[in-house]
């Protein structure tokens, strides 16, 4: 994964504002389990691309089409599955379309950087990498040129302590591939792209205004570090101080939770899920060229007979009869795309590389631990 | 009116303007939430202020509990308005439109106000805050929330929150004046927006205002350092009391007590035996995570090149044959994956 974008991208880094964070967290976690999907918006500056507000779009809100989330069972799993689909194709939605540009044009009367400079998505485990996010990209940077990107934010990580946001581009000659549609072997040999290449990750910085920055200064952060602060009287006031209960940006120790398993047991099931996709596609695979060998036994089959026959006709002083008359009677099978391979193949890494993550922090953490409770050892 | 400091603290009746009416149903107080985005939105705003206005306005959008005395603001949106010194006009078409794009994203964020980002309360205040609490397009029967955020160069952010009350009012100025009462209200934020806040607040001490995104482990590096500071000046503490340079506290010292104890007494047999367990695990788990990748990686790109030769005249046999191969492989290492889960468990 090439966290380095080639020369030839037009967009190397992005820059989010203190704002869309706040938007993004509260939207998906709002719409949570389902993913969340909307605008944003912003300006390229040179090589930057700076994204100053977003907006969700309709289609993404669970109850948006009912009215009520109770009139259709909202348990049903087809239901479910509806939603899902709508909510993931609703960048490229054209009801989303009209909402978008209908939205900024209002935003620009207010002097908000008014350029439709991409779109996010939420999920879960990274489980992001599917055709769907691949098709609203490419819808993205085919409409509104090159300088657009999906932000991927993934609220089960996110929990565990660190905020997990990263932002993607399309390679271009996976671009060129997608304009072509066409992913057949031939076609990914000769652009030799592989599945590493699909997505281009842009390094994220997250800038504040001067005026929150102001706001921020004034906010408390850890308790005051003056000496004179008045001791408690009883343990119970020591647990009612409102100074010391509500803080609200105190140090966040929830990355120092020990329990990985959970995170784990989920990243495996999506893991085995998706070796599940890889073995439909290569049963696809395996189908279309069994069928491809047979049909091309027939087809060779029925070159001997007509070579023999044409032999027989010359030694009869007959013309003889066309060899190419083949390709009007057997038609070899169209070969499956191999887009779906490519992207379980890249989701399967994004996979691998997340357990590796958690692997690296629970292990440095779990030695921490035994060092802590085997003091013996540790000495 | 204009003076924001001499409060008159009326809790009741909250009837909104005008008075005319005498419906007042809700005689409750009001408290307001504000969540950070919101806030942030405002203070977005003010910056992209036109430079010859002195404030903007913008709608206040949000949930509102069933009596109604609990108001939670969590979205809000700018809208344009000219001020001059005899009057002021409002974009209301365009307040209109953009409610309403606002609900079709999110029905359930209903009007429950308006910002503007100043923390001065003027005339126009109050014509702005009785269209805000209006019948019909307003947020009527239930009081308009009217926050004020002062953003003044060189001046804290204040933030503000106000109700409006038909009381002092004459009859014939209703529509023009109103009394602003003002209400509590905290900035609340959930645990999912925690790990956000806490890397926008990590850019707040760097010139550049600029924070990168952060991996896992250098958030869990910061994490440590913080608990090995924390734990220091704890120690630092302790041993002042023991030197009896500082004043003791029975409450300090039983509450230490009580953290020491949580401390679990555990065999080191024991700690050794599942720390073991637990770390081959989560090793297992990702060796065999890494293990699947590179089989399908290997699997796809064998496949590609099989098929080109197969592609070719002799729809080849072997070809097929090391695809099955591959396959299985893949099938293998794809059971052993549940088989570490279950080692997890």
């Amino acid at each position: 994964m090439a966290t380095v974008p080639p020369a030839e991208s037009p967009v190397r880094e992005v820059q989010l504002s203190a704002l869309v964070v706040m938007r993004l967290i509260k939207h998906s976690t709002q719409v949570w389990p389902q993913p969340a999907t909307g605008c944003l918006v912003g300006m390229d500056v040179g090589a930057q691309l700076q994204i100053t507000n977003s907006f969700p779009f309709p289609a993404s809100n669970p109850d948006n089409t009912t009215g009520n989330p109770n009139a259709t069972n909202p348990a049903d799993p087809y239901h479910q599955a509806d939603q899902l689909a709508l909510a993931l194709a609703a960048p490229r939605a054209k009801s989303s379309v009209a909402y978008q540009n209908e939205m900024i044009k209002y935003l620009r009367e207010v002097n908000v950087d008014a350029q439709g400079v991409g779109w996010y998505v939420s999920c879960s485990m990274g489980n992001f990498v599917n055709a769907s996010f691949v098709e609203n990209q490419a819808f993205y940077q085919r409409a509104t040129g090159e300088q657009t990107v999906a932000l991927v934010f993934d609220v089960g990580r996110s929990s565990q302590g660190s905020l997990n946001l990263k932002a993607y581009r399309l390679s271009p000659s996976f671009m060129a591939a997608c304009k072509e549609n066409k992913f057949t072997t031939e076609s990914i040999q000769k652009s030799n792209l592989r599945y590493q290449d699909i997505l281009i990750e842009l390094p994220v910085a997250i800038h504040n205004s001067h005026l929150l920055t102001s706001y921020l200064h004034q906010l408390p952060t850890s308790p005051t570090s003056d000496t004179d602060l008045a001791l408690p009287a009883s343990l119970n006031e020591l647990h009612r101080n409102p100074h010391l209960a509500s803080n609200p940006l105190a140090p966040n120790l929830d990355n120092l939770d020990l329990s990985i398993d959970p995170f784990l047991e989920k990243t495996v099931d999506q893991l085995l899920d998706s070796i599940e996709a890889h073995q439909t596609e290569q049963n696809n695979a395996q189908y279309y060229q069994r069928s491809l060998a047979r049909e091309q036994a027939k087809i060779q089959t029925w070159q001997l007979k007509r070579k023999q026959e044409n032999a027989l006709r010359v030694q009869q002083k007959q013309t003889p009869l066309p060899e190419d008359e083949w390709q009007k009677l057997f038609k070899l099978p169209v070969e499956p795309s191999r887009l779906e391979a490519m992207l379980v193949g890249r989701q399967v890494e994004q996979y691998a590389r997340q357990i590796d993550g958690f692997g690296a922090v629970v292990s440095g953490k779990m030695f921490g631990v035994r060092g802590n409770l085997l003091p013996g050892e540790a000495s | 009116m204009g003076d924001s400091h001499n409060y008159l603290h009326l809790a009741r009746p909250l009837a909104p303007a005008p008075i005319a009416t005498s419906q007042s149903s809700v005689t409750a107080p009001v408290s307001v939430t504000l969540q950070p985005q919101a806030l942030f939105s405002i203070i977005d705003h003010a910056s992209r202020r036109p430079a010859d206005q002195e404030r903007v306005i913008g709608t206040l959008l949000g949930t509102r509990s069933e009596d109604g005395t609990e108001v939670s603001v969590t979205n809000c949106y700018a809208v344009p308005h000219t001020e001059t010194a005899e009057q002021v006009e409002m974009d209301m078409d365009y307040q209109k439109r953009m409610l309403d794009l606002h609900l079709r994203a999110a029905p359930k964020e209903v009007l429950v106000g308006w910002y503007a980002t100043s923390g001065e309360l003027n005339t126009f205040s109050a014509l702005i805050q009785n269209f805000y609490s209006q019948q019909g397009e307003g947020t009527f029967p239930h009081p308009a929330v009217h926050l004020t955020v002062s953003t003044v160069a060189g001046q804290d952010v204040e933030a503000n929150t106000y109700i409006s009350a038909p009381i002092g009012v004459t009859a014939e100025r209703a529509a023009d004046s109103c009394l602003f009462i003002p209400v509590p209200h905290e900035i609340k934020y959930d645990e999912a927006s925690k790990s956000g806040l806490e890397l926008i607040a990590g850019a707040r001490d760097r010139d550049d205002r600029t924070q990168l995104m952060q991996t896992d482990l250098e958030t869990l590096e910061r994490a440590i350092e913080q608990v090995l500071e924390m734990l220091e000046r704890v120690s630092n503490y302790v041993s002042d009391v023991l030197d009896e340079e500082q004043q003791s506290s029975t409450a300090l010292g039983q509450f230490l007590l009580n953290t020491l104890a949580l401390a679990p007494k555990v065999d080191a047999e024991d700690i050794e035996r599942d720390f073991n367990n637990h770390i081959q695990d989560v090793l297992l788990v990702s060796y065999l995570a890494n293990t699947i990748r590179t089989q399908i990686d290997l699997s796809n790109r064998g496949g590609d090149q099989q098929k080109q030769q197969g592609g070719g005249e002799r729809g080849g046999e072997r070809g097929g044959q090391r695809r099955e191969g591959g396959g299985g492989q893949q099938q293998r290492s794809g059971q052993a994956g549940p088989g570490g889960r279950r080692g997890e468990q």
